[in-house]
């Protein structure tokens, strides 16, 4: 309680009286005259509830003109009944068009990753059947020269498709930050559920003919590590796993 | 390690299933099925042969947890090895699903070098 709040807390009784009280209450106490200590308890506190009730009586006023402020501030109608679905719909959206994106790359990686083999292979096998040819004629000078620099060739498209075949899986790797967004955006969205159903319960309250829009709305629960609660960020604390490798000497600890 | 055994991949996102399927099927296994929660996952584990489970954690109907709980209290599916890869990165996450059985568990974001090493781990562990 901060000194304002005491001061707010002045007895309504003289002192003289309160002394008087207090030392018949010591009395009380020590001829164990329960009646007359539970009497001069009741009048000690009395001497202080004047002030209790004018409290009280300020602090109602002032939740009341709150809240009358609040049912008239049509900003928060606005916000709980539209711009906070929208905002839902906004985030389910930005879920919706990574996915797509997300998607067609996919889409694309996989059909790019049998053509990079195809390159492999048969460059492979082009090279085996040149070999064959130049060793029938190992005596042709010119083609030895041909066969050689084609050869080289194939090696060298041999290492690119190779190479394009790694970068295609890097590429479909890099769509997993689809699943990770989505299910960062879909706590967002549970949260502004919450906020929104919270909002709406306090506008009811406060004006019951603004909205009846939030009584069928579901109640969601707290979150629980149990059900899961999605991607961590970067910055979460030291309960939070930060790579592969913490989560190997977390289990290892464990007898994995 | 037997390229052809049967592996069920359950996820509620069908981005990340066809990411982990891809990585599979680079890494030789062909035969993949997957769905997308526990709920849709329980009854072809039941009907399936499957030899190796991969599972998300946080999936709506029936998270990976309880699906992990579920496969480990049925007489048949208790001995399947089972894999999480999630985005649950929690120390007491990783801790309970030590304790409610999982022979693996790989933190998103991964890569297909880690999903190689944690299955030849488990399959070692499994065979030996």
């Amino acid at each position: 309680m901060t000194q304002a709040q005491e001061q707010d807390f002045q007895p309504v009784v003289g002192r003289e009286k309160r002394l008087a009280d207090a030392r018949a209450l010591a009395e009380a106490i020590e001829n164990e005259d329960s009646s007359s200590e539970a009497q001069l308890i009741g009048e000690l506190t009395a001497a202080y509830s004047g002030n209790i009730f004018d409290e009280v009586g300020r602090m109602t006023r002032e939740v009341h003109d709150t809240l009358k402020s609040f049912a008239e501030d049509e900003r928060l109608g606005a916000l709980a009944e539209d711009e906070m679905p929208d905002a839902r719909d906004r985030l389910r959206y930005v879920i919706a068009l990574t996915e797509q994106a997300a998607t067609r790359t996919l889409t694309i990686t996989e059909e790019a990753t049998p053509t990079a083999e195809q390159i492999v292979d048969r460059s492979q096998r082009l090279k085996g059947e040149l070999a064959k040819v130049a060793a029938s004629e190992a005596d042709n000078a010119r083609l030895g020269g041909v066969v050689e620099s084609m050869t080289r060739y194939l090696d060298s498209a041999t290492t690119c498709g190779e190479r394009i075949k790694g970068q295609l899986t890097e590429i479909m790797m890099a769509q997993e930050f689809q699943d990770l967004s989505g299910q960062l955006l879909m706590r967002v969205i549970d949260l502004l559920e919450q906020l929104e159903e919270k909002l709406v319960g306090l506008l009811q309250i406060t004006a019951p003919v603004r909205s009846a829009k939030g009584e069928d709305r579901k109640s969601v629960p707290a979150e629980r590590a149990e059900d899961g609660v999605g991607p961590q960020l970067p910055s979460a604390g030291d309960n939070v796993v930060k790579n592969q490798d913490d989560v190997d000497d977390l289990l290892a600890s464990l007898g994995f | 390690m037997d390229r052809n055994m049967k592996i069920l991949v359950v996820d509620d996102f069908s981005t990340m299933r066809r990411i982990i399927k891809n990585l599979l099927k680079e890494l030789g296994f062909t035969n993949l099925e997957e769905a997308d929660d526990g709920q849709t996952a329980l009854p072809l584990l039941k009907q399936g042969n499957f030899d190796f489970l991969v599972t998300d954690w946080n999936m709506p109907g029936m998270t990976g947890i309880d699906l992990l709980r579920a496969v480990r209290a049925d007489p048949d599916l208790a001995s399947l090895p089972v894999l999480m890869v999630t985005a649950e990165a929690k120390r007491e996450q990783i801790v309970l699903a030590a304790q409610e059985g999982v022979n693996g568990y790989i933190v998103k974001p991964f890569n297909g070098a880690t999903l190689k090493a944690k299955i030849d781990k488990i399959f070692e562990r499994v065979e030996s």
